[in-house]
């Protein structure tokens, strides 16, 4: 797709600006109902999903041209996906996240990138990660010792991918580490890809770099194929997203597991047992690219057909993603399933969750955005009085570790794998 | 004057440099391309003015000032805050834009049951704050996503709830309004220091011209804070909801309860819905799913309470007998709210709704008695917060026909429009086909019960050129049916009147031309001189109807 393949999205695109907002029916509040993060700093119409129709069409009409306003502008988007959710609420042939993000990938293709952009992209080449300054040599380090099947010298079913964040840093590596110890325990034969193992790239995806990403994504589907790989496990949502999602439209064919669906799974056969309570009030943070964006892939192949005249349809009929099969359940279930747990909810929750702040890349390029959306979250999770705030990715932990509400106030950030490895 | 650097600069100093910007990308995005967005002028395929910069003004006081520099520079000026309609866009060159997003207040006052409430403050939010302590507002027709502010400063402003709540002109208190001039005037009992709690004295009482006759649509200046009275809402302090995305359900408690009315004949519907604005019981009346057409509406329902349903099901639906049995039941129909207070208040409503049903020769449709569906009509009703389903089949509609008077005048007519159009549909192909009457509207927004017939819902595609002249054209036919029945102007037509159809504003010999033939231009004329002394420098738009008085021949 190219951004002239949009023309007709941007012209139907009808300027309700539901995607300026929570979706209707779930506002409970004037300080917790709006959705898109960018729009809600820079506050111009342009930043929102509709403004980015009306500024691609003028693009691909080259009636605009890429200022330094204007690429910033396209760039800073977090690729979270809420305003796509909202838009669907009433729309069923829109697909705004795809937009947002073709229009990215359109200024990239002409140069029209971000300084802080730069050394992510090299760093993804060199050393196969998008970390800027870490190195391939000291990536599977996290792994040591955990007697994992070395995939990339022989073959085994279950693929742990733990993604770049829990390989390198500290903090979470334990994390990484908990989750191999109690997915072992419970009997799952486990593998990792050794010295093969490098970045999923999926953000590269997010940020307008499609070349990239389809080099990084083909090189990775080889080597799963090659080790025989049958399921991915990973606690990271970004590697979810890309695998479950963006790699399965290029031929990747196995399932592909988030760590607490996996958990959830283990919990409700009895393989895994509680054994301490916890007692602890804490809140779900639920990550865009395991919630709303966490839908499976489905290959479809049609083109559009009218009906009734002017009705727009698709034949055959085509799968729509609208966050309505994301996953939701299996992390509230498994804190649920932990004996003192108490859990409270946050206003935006599930397929409206507000996003981290992480995303789009933005945390590499347009850092006080990212930090004000993340400080918005932590707001929002300490007017529920949680002590904690549960997490499933570490890019949203990572964002709200450093992040305070507007009162200066933090918040305690858990992964829920070390929420479960406390009641062990 | 061009539009400088000079200027440029004296308008940053007054927002902030992050609160301006005149990048040509960003000053793109603050156009409205007509066909778009149905935005109620006309199914027209051209965009709106470029303006000069785009300003977010964070307080009055900056509004003030951004009005007295465009008096100083002779720009022009026009303020929204939702952009739904073409009606907050700019009409000419050398205009600026007011994005009025950073000004969204909400002070709910209890006590004296109003809510005091800037622009960016959308009916959703005011509602959320409201029902918080047990008050709720009439949200306008044109759903929640939309400003109660704006609606109710500029344009009619009624909605599902105006038959127990009144529309907006009933509702609009104290209001903050900076005047074409920059002056700020404080209306109604704000102007006397009183507080916000009345719209008329003690103060200047002036709504009648911060309105117009319709809403003065920002041709008057800005108002930028305005008290709305509130209403009883005896539900929870949220509205529960379950479901899967985006076929969520209320889970309100029992004294809640949506029935959709059916009835044999447009006569017997007039007569039901008289009796039931006489009886003072409903919460809410309007005809909502009709909008989607008489032949595929109960298709409609069945694919939206599904959360995988999508419109490609149309057909297969349209097809199952079953389907087209309750479709036939709902031909002419409408939906209502009971909302009781206590369980006694909910038996007596229950009671005297099936009294009027009897009396009228009506019944409620068994199918939309289920209770998830009952609860999809709940949420759906109540929060207007899939009004854009409006835009769901062919991405652009605008309302046909619209009778605002008596609906025992208008349902003499409604199947002879619903004829025209179906007509139409079957001998053209640039207008959805989906069953001649697509009528929405709410009810008993005026005395007496009107109206009905209100907006044929007529759906066409924006990236279609042909479907977007076949539509005006659809529209013309529309007007010469209706001339010739002596029932007024076509809505489309009405709509039209406001922006020409290459985008900008009409001039005063338009104007004059368009007015003098109104069965009561002296209205027109009224509004002239108002805006003659309001805003005689002619900044902010030609929405306002007006007619030169030595044009008026009467």
């Amino acid at each position: 797709m190219a951004l002239e393949d949009f023309e007709a999205m941007q012209e139907r695109c009808s300027n309700c600006l539901g995607c300026k907002w929570t979706p209707f029916d779930k506002i409970k509040s004037q300080r917790f109902g709006e959705n898109c993060p960018s729009v809600c700093y820079y506050n111009f119409n342009t930043y929102s999903a509709r403004g980015r129709f009306q500024l691609g069409l003028a693009i691909a009409k080259k009636e605009v041209e890429y200022t330094e306003t204007v690429t910033e502008a396209v760039h800073e988007c977090l690729a979270c996906g809420l305003c796509d959710v909202s838009c669907k609420i009433t729309r069923f042939n829109l697909e705004p996240l795809e937009h947002n993000l073709e229009l990215k990938a359109d200024a990239v293709k002409k140069g029209k990138t971000l300084p802080a952009q730069k050394p992510v992209l090299e760093a993804l080449a060199k050393e196969k990660t998008m970390l800027v300054g870490k190195t391939k040599a000291s990536r599977t380090k996290w792994a040591d010792g955990l007697g994992l099947k070395d995939l990339s010298k022989e073959k085994g079913d279950v693929l742990f991918f733990p993604g770049c964040k829990f390989s390198y840093d500290e903090k979470l590596q334990k994390t990484a580490q908990s989750a191999v110890r109690i997915l072992k325990k419970s009997g799952v034969d486990l593998g990792y890809m050794g010295s093969q193992d490098m970045c999923c790239a999926g953000r590269t995806l997010q940020m307008g770099f499609t070349e990239d990403f389809a080099k990084n994504a083909e090189a990775n589907i080889a080597l799963f194929k090659k080790a025989g790989v049958k399921t991915i496990v990973t606690p990271c949502s970004d590697c979810y997203h890309a695998f479950k999602r963006q790699y399965a439209k290029l031929g990747l064919e196995v399932e592909v597991l988030h760590t607490v669906e996996y958990l959830d799974r283990l919990i409700g056969q009895g393989k895994i047992k509680f054994t301490k309570s916890v007692p602890m009030n804490v809140t779900y943070h639920d990550p865009c690219h395991l919630g709303r964006l966490g839908e499976q892939y489905v290959p479809w192949n049609g083109t559009e057909k009218k009906i009734l005249n002017q009705v727009h349809t698709w034949t055959p009929k085509r799968p729509r993603y609208n966050g309505a099969h994301g996953i939701y359940d299996a992390p509230r279930n498994v804190i649920k399933s932990i004996p003192g747990v108490n859990l409270t909810e946050m206003e935006r929750i599930r397929e409206y969750s507000w996003c981290c702040g992480a995303g789009g890349g933005c945390s590499d390029t347009s850092p006080e955005f990212s930090d004000w959306t993340a400080s918005e979250r932590i707001t929002e999770a300490n007017s529920t009085g949680a002590e904690a705030m549960v997490t499933a990715c570490p890019w949203c932990e990572s964002n709200f570790r450093k992040a305070v509400d507007e009162n200066g106030k933090g918040i305690n950030v858990l992964d829920i794998v070390e929420l479960v490895e406390k009641a062990l | 004057m061009a539009f400088s650097n000079e200027m440029y600069q004296a308008f940053e100093a007054v927002v902030g440099k992050r609160n301006i910007a005149r990048d040509l990308g960003i000053r793109e995005t603050y156009r409205c391309a007509a066909a778009q967005s149905s935005a109620h002028y006309g199914p027209y395929n051209h965009r709106t003015p470029m303006p000069e910069a785009v300003l977010l003004p964070g307080s009055t006081e900056e509004v003030k000032n951004i009005v007295r520099l465009c008096n100083k520079y002779d720009v022009k000026f026009k303020a929204s805050s939702t952009f739904w309609s073409a009606m907050g866009f700019i009409t000419d060159d050398n205009g600026v834009q007011l994005d009025m997003r950073r000004m969204r207040s909400i002070e709910i006052d209890e006590k004296n049951m109003i809510a005091i409430v800037e622009p960016y403050a959308i009916g959703a939010v005011v509602q959320a704050e409201a029902m918080k302590v047990g008050l709720t507002l009439n949200v306008p027709g044109v759903g929640c996503s939309s400003s109660p502010l704006a609606s109710t400063a500029g344009w009619v402003g009624f909605g599902p709830t105006s038959i127990s709540m009144g529309c907006a002109s009933e509702n609009m208190l104290g209001a903050e309004w900076v005047l074409p001039n920059g002056e700020v005037l404080r209306t109604g009992s704000l102007g006397a220091g009183s507080g916000w709690f009345c719209g008329e004295g003690p103060g200047p009482s002036t709504r009648a011209i911060l309105r117009g006759f319709q809403g003065s649509t920002g041709s008057l200046g800005v108002c930028t804070k305005m008290a709305i009275r509130l209403h009883p809402w005896p539900g929870p302090t949220h509205i529960p909801s379950r479901g899967v995305v985006p076929a969520y359900k209320a889970d309100l408690p029992d004294n809640f309860k949506a029935y959709t009315l059916c009835f044999k004949t447009w006569d017997d519907y007039a007569k039901g819905l008289s009796l039931l604005h006489e009886a003072e019981i409903l919460f809410l009346g309007h005809r909502q799913f009709n909008m989607f057409g008489r032949d595929i509406k109960t298709a409609m329902l069945k694919i939206l309470t599904d959360p995988d349903g999508q419109l490609a099901e149309i057909p297969e639906y349209t097809a199952d007998p079953e389907l087209k049995k309750i479709n036939d039941d709902m031909k002419i129909e409408i939906q209502v709210i009971i909302a009781g207070v206590t369980r006694r208040d909910t038996d007596y409503k229950e009671k005297v709704l099936d009294t009027v049903l009897e009396m009228s020769g009506g019944w409620k449709n068994q199918f939309m008695l289920e209770k998830d569906m009952m609860d999809y009509v709940l949420l759906y009703l109540i929060r207007l917060g899939h009004k854009n389903l409006n835009y769901a089949l062919c991405g652009a509609y605008e309302g046909n026909y619209g009778l605002s008077g008596n609906m025992f005048v208008s349902a003499k007519v409604m199947e002879e429009a619903a004829a025209l159009k179906r007509k139409w549909e079957l001998e053209h192909t640039h207008i959805a086909a989906h069953g001649g009457d697509s009528d929405m509207g709410s009810i008993s927004i005026i005395g007496g019960g009107g109206p009905t017939g209100w907006e044929y819902f007529t759906n066409f595609d924006a990236h279609d050129k042909a479907s977007i002249k076949g539509t005006a054209d659809f529209f013309n036919e529309t007007q010469r049916w209706m001339t010739e029945k002596g029932l007024g102007v076509d809505m489309g037509h009405w709509n039209q009147d406001l922006r020409r159809e290459d985008g900008y504003g009409f001039t005063q010999e338009q104007h004059d031309e368009m007015y003098v033939k109104l069965p009561q231009p002296l209205v027109t004329v009224y509004q002239y001189k108002v805006r003659e002394i309001i805003n005689p420098k002619h900044l902010c738009g030609s929405y306002y109807r007006t007619l030169t008085p030595s044009k008026y021949k009467g």
